[in-house]
């Protein structure tokens, strides 16, 4: 039933729930989130023909609240980045109102910026990842993109809050989580990330500028603020995502699951060859690069982790300075959805991965830093767990602002 | 030059909780293979470890029962290996955030004073699934076995403070009857669930130096524990005369043989922080629930037996070394019997019955009341020892009352004085020439008399009666 586009094609996505929040709303999901029966291969070999056993809680909400699951898009391999990734062609080709996508790095909002739609990524810990069949478990969730950002933040709040069967979320995220739709009154203030202006092209600052100024026309306040160890964003992404990522893949090993090597005369050899024949390339040398840091160098991912939660305590700090960041969403001379090695990767996302490291909800908004007809992507960057004050925030800006949609 | 041991032990328990410790499988590995599994002790994609509140309830009592300071926040990690009994490529353990640290128990040391032994931690830790090696036809296959993958463990590190294999056997012994005591694991070494792995160096006597150390497994008795680490004291020795160095390896022990041989390399994956579990974090009111519900331990009770019923201090320990027993004792006391006697039949006749028939006293048919019935009719003089001893073996799986047992088994005592009378006479004159030796003197021949009475009064003879008697008569 898979396609050029489709992994799996629902044949019957009509929802029982009729009156839902999301009733009539057609989603499209990556073939890494489990729904009975469905292939859920994550695009990889390692899950070849693997068929989910049961739906995962992103799944039974969004068919509760009326969505008709219309298919799996296809995804990069494990999600990691955006090669191959065709949710936004689903979306673009009208198919669908919503796509998830896995935000690991940055895939989500990337995406959306890519073909100028709203894509969400909300705090870790907000949404289950019960099915969800991941690669680095403390920085992935479910990304949300559509063309219209009250259907983004309508799906959030179905999809959003407390599920038992997902012990790692926070008992606190769940205070506020009817997602509001009504745009914040008070005045608020943006801080503008100098170190990551720093990196801009000349094109790509014009463009950003264009955006600041539109926000500000719609009622932002900017200030410049400096968070000096911006660059160690990227290395502390890398190196604690990759040793998740060896541990994570570790259960691919062709014995209940997956392509099975035909060759190799013992246990180990038939580990070492299927799992030596279902991983691409770039896969191979991240989890090799993972491996590396866990067996050989463990003092460094010691070291990235405490680095992550200094990052963690500069960002939250600043935000007891201003109500939120504005970052640039994409690099304009990076192809992203082409990148195919690690440095290459982690340069088309330098913009989107702080986001994932510390776990904040980050809002890519289209339309507004435009300049010679390219959409840099703006992202709106809160504190984490207050996603709906972000949402407040995106709804005021872009009810004024020109290129949102209309509120 | 004299060498002394440096052990410690690091042991491996079960939990006996009802689950598996991330999922709501059923704990029972004995059940046909594979059948208790899911997707979460699979490890399929997408399924999340759920940690059991049990389990870890269980744990906390085992910990509290060692003496060990439960900490107020504890964490789970990935230990990375790749073997056919991992489903997942690492094993959910605790290393850098133990549940428990700082605990001791104490021993009987070999000089008969009191040692403290510490414990360096104690973490959770789920187990893995079990291998079967196999062959078919002429294949070797080997299957997995997945039943036992995901049951809770704990996993108890001593420090290295024992010194012989008398100690290293008192503290598997004493720690094993403390963990009974909370009801949290049935800790059997002939069944694996509890597994015992000792950690073995030497040095010159005198000296605090820290060796390479040897890992021995595969011991599945206390006995086996003192045998390997003693043979483990041996071989090291012969080495180190002999001049050669002590590799950093894992022996295993080989209970037919008696010796120990080596394994494998000792491999040490990484352990990194589990992104999915969730942290425990120990709140005060909790931990004192937790104190609440653990129950009077061994040391305590008998401390009480000694005050309370009179033991001596040997009897007060014996007794209190398993719970059941020591509550059962307690039980059969209410009925106002005199403590001492009680525990001696206790030990020298209900404890070696139980032993015979392979059976706790949970699983007999025996109460504390009707055991204490028998015990008064043997106080009464309605029977003798011999019968009550009979009567003791029926009960155990019998559900009649003692009396009933009694009555129907012609046990009472037989104190009828004319009757005992008319039996000696008639054994004296059948034995006229024994008769004639104890009169010369022989008075050892009187034992020989009793015995002929009792068997010729199907051991109802009251033993105080006959011996009167037949005082009277060969005097």
């Amino acid at each position: 039933m898979g396609s050029e586009i489709y992994t799996h094609r629902n044949p019957s996505p009509d929802s029982p729930a009729h009156d839902g929040p999301l009733s009539g709303k057609k989603v499209v999901i990556q073939p890494n989130v489990a729904v009975r029966g469905w292939l859920c291969d994550a695009g990889s070999l390692a899950l070849e023909g693997y068929v989910a056993l049961e739906d995962a809680t992103v799944v039974t909400r969004l068919r509760k609240a009326g969505a008709k699951l219309v298919g799996s898009s296809r995804m990069s391999e494990l999600g990691f980045g955006l090669v191959g990734d065709t949710a936004t062609r689903v979306l673009t080709a009208g198919e669908a109102d919503i796509a998830l996508v896995t935000d690991t790095m940055g895939e989500a909002r990337i995406a959306a910026a890519g073909s100028g739609v709203f894509g969400f990524k909300p705090s870790f810990g907000m949404v289950s990842r019960f099915g969800l069949v991941g690669l680095v478990p403390s920085m992935e969730t479910y990304g949300i993109l559509g063309k219209r950002l009250e259907d983004v933040v309508d799906t959030f709040s179905v999809i959003a809050g407390k599920d038992m069967d997902d012990p790692s979320m926070p008992d606190e995220a769940f205070t506020a989580i009817p997602a509001t739709r009504e745009p914040l009154k008070l005045p608020c203030t943006a801080g503008v990330v100098k170190e990551c202006l720093a990196i801009l092209e000349d094109r790509e600052r014009k463009a950003f500028q264009t955006g600041l100024a539109r926000l500000e026309a719609a009622g932002l306040t900017t200030r410049e603020v400096s968070l000096s160890e911006f660059d160690l964003f990227r290395v502390v992404h890398n190196v604690v995502a990759s040793v998740e990522a060896s541990s994570s893949a570790g259960k691919y090993d062709g014995v209940r699951y997956g392509h099975r090597s035909l060759s190799g005369k013992n246990w180990n050899d038939m580990y070492l060859n299927s799992r030596g024949e279902s991983f691409s390339p770039l896969i191979k040398t991240f989890l090799f690069q993972g491996a590396y840091f866990q067996f050989e160098n463990y003092p460094a991912f010691e070291n990235a982790c405490r680095l992550r939660r200094r990052l963690v305590r500069a960002v939250t700090d600043l935000l007891g300075v201003v109500d939120l960041f504005v970052f640039p969403t994409r690099r304009l001379e990076q192809d992203a959805p082409r990148a195919a090695t690690i440095n290459h990767i982690y340069d088309a996302f330098s913009l989107t991965l702080p986001a994932n490291v510390t776990g904040q909800p980050s809002l890519q908004v289209p339309s507004l830093a435009l300049h010679t007809g390219a959409d840099l992507g703006v992202q709106l960057i809160g504190l984490r767990l207050r996603d709906s004050r972000l949402f407040s925030i995106a709804l005021k800006l872009s009810s004024a602002a020109q290129g949102g949609s209309a509120a | 030059m004299k060498y002394e041991a440096v052990i410690g032990l690091e042991i491996h328990v079960q939990l006996n909780s009802a689950t598996k410790m991330f999922c709501d499988c059923p704990n029972r590995p004995g059940d046909e293979p594979n059948r208790n599994t899911c997707p979460i002790c699979l490890w399929f994609p997408g399924a999340l470890p759920q940690l059991s509140q049990e389990a870890l309830e269980k744990a906390v009592l085992a910990c509290l029962a060692l003496n060990c300071r439960i900490q107020p926040e504890s964490a789970f990690d990935q230990k990375v290996y790749y073997y056919p009994d991992l489903p997942k490529g690492f094993q959910l353990s605790q290393h850098h955030k133990p549940l428990a640290r700082n605990g001791w128990v104490d021993i009987l040391g070999e000089d008969g004073g009191n040692k403290r032994l510490r414990i360096h931690h104690i973490h959770m830790e789920e187990d893995v699934a079990k291998l079967v090696h196999e062959t078919e036809g002429k294949t070797p296959i080997s299957l997995v076995d997945f039943n036992r993958a995901g049951i809770p463990l704990i996993e108890i590190v001593s420090e290295a403070d024992m010194r012989n294999p008398h100690e290293a056997m008192e503290y598997v012994k004493t720690l094993r009857g403390q963990l009974r005591y909370t009801g949290s694991a049935e800790c059997s070494l002939e069944q694996g669930t509890l597994r015992v792995d000792a950690n073995i160096s030497l040095r010159p006597r005198g000296t605090d130096e820290l060796n390479t150390k040897v890992e021995v497994k595969n011991m599945n008795s206390i006995r086996n524990v003192g045998d390997a680490i003693a043979y483990e004291i041996i071989r090291q020795t012969e080495c180190l005369e002999k001049g050669e160095p002590i590799v950093l390896h894992t022996r295993l022990w080989d209970p037919e043989k008696r010796v120990t041989a080596p394994m494998r390399g000792k491999f040490s994956g990484p352990c990194l922080p589990d992104p999915s579990v969730a942290k425990i974090v120990v709140t005060d009111d909790w931990l004192k629930e937790m104190q609440g519900r653990l129950p009077e331990m061994p040391a305590q009770k008998a401390e009480r037996f000694l005050r309370e019923y009179g033991l001596t201090p040997e009897e007060a320990s014996n007794m209190s070394l398993e719970r059941d027993l020591a509550e059962f004792f307690e039980a059969v006391l209410k009925q106002d019997l005199p403590s001492r006697k009680v525990a001696s039949w206790i030990f020298t006749h209900l404890v070696p019955a139980l032993r015979d028939r392979n059976q706790t006293i949970r699983e007999t048919l025996l109460t504390a009341e009707r055991f204490a019935r028998l015990l008064s009719m043997l106080e009464k003089d309605l029977i003798n020892a011999h019968a009550a001893k009979e009567v003791l073996l029926q009960l155990l799986s019998s559900g009649e009352t003692p009396e009933e047992i009694v009555e129907k088994g012609r046990f009472r005592q037989v104190s009828d004085a004319s009757e005992l009378e008319s039996l000696i006479d008639r054994i004296l004159a059948e034995h006229p020439s024994d008769v004639a030796d104890f009169r010369k003197g022989n008075a050892k021949v009187m034992g020989f008399f009793m015995g002929l009475a009792m068997k010729a009064s199907q051991g109802k003879g009251n033993p105080k009666l006959l011996k009167e008697i037949l005082t009277k008569r060969l005097s």
